[in-house]
């Protein structure tokens, strides 16, 4: 997977939100937190509309992960 | 009829199965209900005929077990009203309550030749299965365990269970890759049958095999649909229900039917009525994802420019009042210095007059005592010029009866006068005669007289110390 959770991401990017909408970020740390969040809701739509998984991948490990399991 | 051999009443084979067949046909006249379970259903496609085996069990045990014959139009009508009610056809594993009369034939043997089964009976077995199975599932603490976990933020990964050619599948499918907003969701398909007894081995083998890959996947999807409501007992089987309570990851059940849930459904960390309604959740989860994330940028953007605007006001108004106040200053400091100024001037021109007109009068002054001064100094010359006069005639007159004496003096005294009155000066040598020192017997003196001077020789020298 990439290198931040979308979900750490996600939370991250609500928390710059919230910060932003009650007025208590100072315009020096505004450039800043804008980046972060412009950076944060990319990976986000990303995530949204593409997908990193492979297939082959998946059924090679099914394959060699044959081992008798005791309970269902 | 029956044949002696050695003394014995030897019978056939025949004889003794058709014996058999007369009492069992005079004994059991009419049909009567039977409570069993089908073991094994055995239907022959070609004839269309079914002959279960069937089987008394007590604890795990085969207590009695028969063969039966059902017709194929008798089968027909009971495997109609089976779906009809149950939802099920007829198969193998299923109690039965069953109008059938006994009979006997030389050669197949003993049968029950079932007229009818009962479905509401089987329907009532089933449904007491299915609670059987729902509280040992709840017993064991498994019931609510798949509901409990987590759900990703963004279920992305879908490992589904189903048919391909399944129309349930397809639909699903559609929705879910064909969405109009762009979200990209990763799926792959576990094949399995979804439908009779065969269902339960085969998606548990499929979650089995999920479950070594679940590192890969969100969720899991069973999905079904197009059976109508028939073929869904499977899904109330312990196994089965089991298998979905204990999977690590969230189960999601679409099986399109209209009927009362399955346990599996209801074990499910949720169940949507059709595969289509499924495919929407998912894409809800996707809006729930996406449409905050719209408006984060939304508000983020807004909020961004809102405060650089403010800023920029704000800086504008400071910039202005700023100007205002240095040109107010400025001004001030202008209109001051040019009040100083003309003051300044204004009192130096009247400073420069009081000294020009000091001046001047100190130069009048000036000039008027000179004047008076000299006026007095002339008078005071005056004066003094007077008793200057006075004084040097005084003077002159002093100085000249000095005069007359000294020059009687010097006259008395002048060698000449002296001469004149018998004096004598000699010389010696041109040299001045004062004592006898200085002269010796035979010098030759020279002495001046008033007429004339001699000549002479020293005879004596006389000293008088």
């Amino acid at each position: 997977m990439s290198e931040i959770n979308y979900t750490k991401a996600f939370e991250e990017l609500q928390e710059i939100v919230h910060e932003i909408e009650s007025g208590e970020i100072s315009v020096d740390t505004l450039s800043k937190k804008v980046k972060r969040a412009a950076e944060l809701i990319k990976i986000c739509k990303t995530k949204l509309t593409s997908t990193e998984e492979d297939v082959n991948k998946i059924l090679k490990e099914l394959s060699s992960a044959d081992d008798p399991e005791a309970e269902v | 009829m029956p044949e002696i051999v050695d003394n014995k009443q030897v019978f056939t084979l025949y004889e003794v199965a058709s014996s058999i067949r007369k009492t069992l046909a005079d004994r059991y006249t009419s049909p009567f209900w039977i409570k069993t379970e089908i073991n094994k259903l055995n239907i022959y496609a070609k004839s269309g005929h079914c002959f279960p085996e069937l089987v008394d069990k007590k604890d795990g045990r085969i207590e009695a077990e028969m063969r039966a014959t059902i017709w194929k139009k008798d089968f027909d009508r009971i495997n109609e009203n089976f779906k009809n009610l149950v939802k099920e056809p007829l198969k193998d594993g299923i109690k039965v309550l069953m109008k059938a009369t006994i009979s006997y034939d030389p050669k197949y043997g003993l049968s029950l030749f079932i007229q009818d089964i009962d479905p509401s009976f089987s329907l009532g077995e089933l449904e007491k299965e299915k609670k059987e199975t729902i509280e040992k599932l709840q017993k064991e603490g498994l019931f609510g365990k798949n509901k409990l976990l987590p759900i990703a933020l963004l279920p992305k990964r879908i490992a589904i269970i189903s048919v391909d050619t399944s129309k349930g599948y397809s639909d699903f499918i559609k929705v879910i890759d064909q969405n109009i907003f762009g979200y990209r969701f990763f799926h792959m398909l576990f094949p399995a049958v979804l439908q009779g007894e065969a269902s339960i081995a085969s998606i548990t083998r499929q979650l089995k095999n999920i479950k070594k890959v679940k590192s890969h996947f969100d969720a899991v999807a069973i999905i079904r649909g197009g059976g109508g409501d028939v073929g869904l007992s499977s899904f109330n089987n312990y196994t089965l229900a089991k298998a979905i309570c204990s999977f690590p990851l969230p189960v999601f059940t679409g099986i399109g039917h209209s009927t009362n849930l399955t346990v599996s459904e209801m074990v499910a960390f949720q169940s949507a009525i059709t595969p289509t309604e499924l495919a929407d959740f998912f894409l809800q989860k996707f809006h729930n994802f996406a449409v905050p994330l719209q408006r984060a940028e939304e508000i983020v953007i807004d909020e961004a420019n809102h405060l650089i605007e403010n800023e920029k006001k704000l800086f504008q108004t400071t910039i202005h009042l700023f100007k205002t106040l240095t040109r107010n200053r400025l001004k001030t400091n202008h209109d001051e210095i040019r009040y100083l100024s003309s003051g300044l001037m204004q009192e130096t021109k009247f400073r420069l007059n009081n000294e020009r007109e000091l001046l001047i009068s100190t130069k009048r002054d000036i000039l008027r005592c000179a004047k008076e001064l000299m006026r007095e100094e002339k008078n005071e010359i005056g004066r003094m010029m007077i008793s200057f006069q006075k004084d040097s005639q005084r003077f002159f007159t002093n100085q000249l009866e000095q005069l007359k004496n000294l020059e009687k003096i010097v006259q008395l005294v002048d060698p000449m006068n002296v001469v004149k009155r018998g004096y004598t000066i000699t010389n010696v040598n041109g040299k001045l005669v004062r004592s006898v020192n200085d002269l010796k017997e035979g010098d030759v003196l020279n002495t001046l007289t008033a007429d004339g001077n001699i000549d002479s020789k020293i005879l004596k020298i006389n000293s008088t110390n």
